[in-house]
């Protein structure tokens, strides 16, 4: 099951949090897709952003997840949630990282 | 698109695009192969025998789409464009012996015939790709035609093959009825799980 975090935009050229949090509340495909009432090859193509959904389905999606669309959906790349929410400054690990490559340099 | 069809009774799982792609090339594969025989073995072909392989040729590109490729029927693999509910129907219960052969398609009430938005936008995609290159067909057959009809040398080398036009229209009305399935299922990538 992918529900690793998108790493590109797609053929849409956008970013999207779906797969995410579909793992997040433990949902299948499948189940998605019923509840939004597409098929669910649908999510797969949104999950990888090689499809752009309608406005009707976009906020669907966040009304479904409780999230505006814009968490759901960026034309940038997305930052984790939580990151997004509690804090603007870089997560310890990406620091740390960050000082081991200049460390070596 | 479904993920498998059922052919002599057998469950035939059809999710990877390159299975999908192998049938894609036999039915093509195998249109070709009928026709240019006949059209060898008939050598010159007879009024009557024109007619029986338009009759042949007609219910053929049906058959394929009914039983294998779909679209334009509740079988096959690709759902029906219309995206509107069948009619209703109720399955023989004795079968004739053509049903025997062929697998008759689930009830209507059971039948996946609705298509969601990105399918919608496939199928016009793929209608337009396909309008394209039966229309660049059709102005084949008619300047063939012409040229024929009035004795013009093909490309002005060549003189036009009586049997030419017909075998082009014959094509051209097989691949007006299957192109945009094929494409669906030749571009479409593998499909995924639904877990």
């Amino acid at each position: 099951m992918n529900n690793q975090p998108q790493k590109g935009p797609g053929e849409s050229g956008l970013y999207n949090r779906i797969a995410v949090l579909r793992a997040e509340r433990g949902i299948s495909r499948q189940e998605l897709a019923d509840a939004m009432d597409v098929n669910y090859q649908t999510i797969g193509f949104l999950e990888r952003g090689d499809y752009s959904p309608s406005l009707k389905l976009a906020l669907s999606l966040g009304e479904y997840f409780g999230l505006p669309v814009e968490a759901i959906f960026s034309k940038q790349p997305l930052q984790p949630l939580s990151q997004q929410v509690y804090g603007t400054g870089k997560p310890k690990i990406a620091l740390i990282a960050e000082q081991e490559t200049e460390e070596t340099l | 698109m479904r993920a498998e069809f059922v052919l002599l009774g057998k469950r035939i799982n059809m999710t990877s695009r390159a299975r999908r792609r192998w049938l894609v090339a036999l039915i093509y594969v195998g249109f070709a192969v009928w026709m240019i025989s006949a059209f060898c073995f008939l050598d010159h072909l007879q009024d009557v025998f024109e007619s029986m392989m338009f009759l042949a040729f007609w219910p053929a590109g049906f058959l394929v789409n009914r039983y294998l490729l779909g679209g334009y029927g509740y079988g096959g693999l690709v759902k029906p464009f219309y995206n509107t509910q069948p009619w209703p129907y109720e399955t023989p219960r004795d079968p004739h012996w053509l049903c025997l052969v062929l697998q008759l398609p689930p009830s209507p009430d059971k039948v996946d015939y609705r298509n969601d938005e990105r399918e919608l936008r496939q199928r016009d995609h793929v209608h337009f790709q396909a309008y394209r290159a039966v229309s660049v067909s059709m102005v084949i057959v008619t300047m063939l035609l012409y040229m024929r009809r009035h004795e013009r040398p093909f490309l002005g080398f060549l003189s036009v093959p009586s049997d030419l036009p017909f075998a082009v229209t014959l094509a051209v009305l097989f691949v007006s009825q299957t192109l945009p399935q094929a494409i669906l299922l030749w571009t479409e990538p593998d499909m995924e799980e639904p877990r």
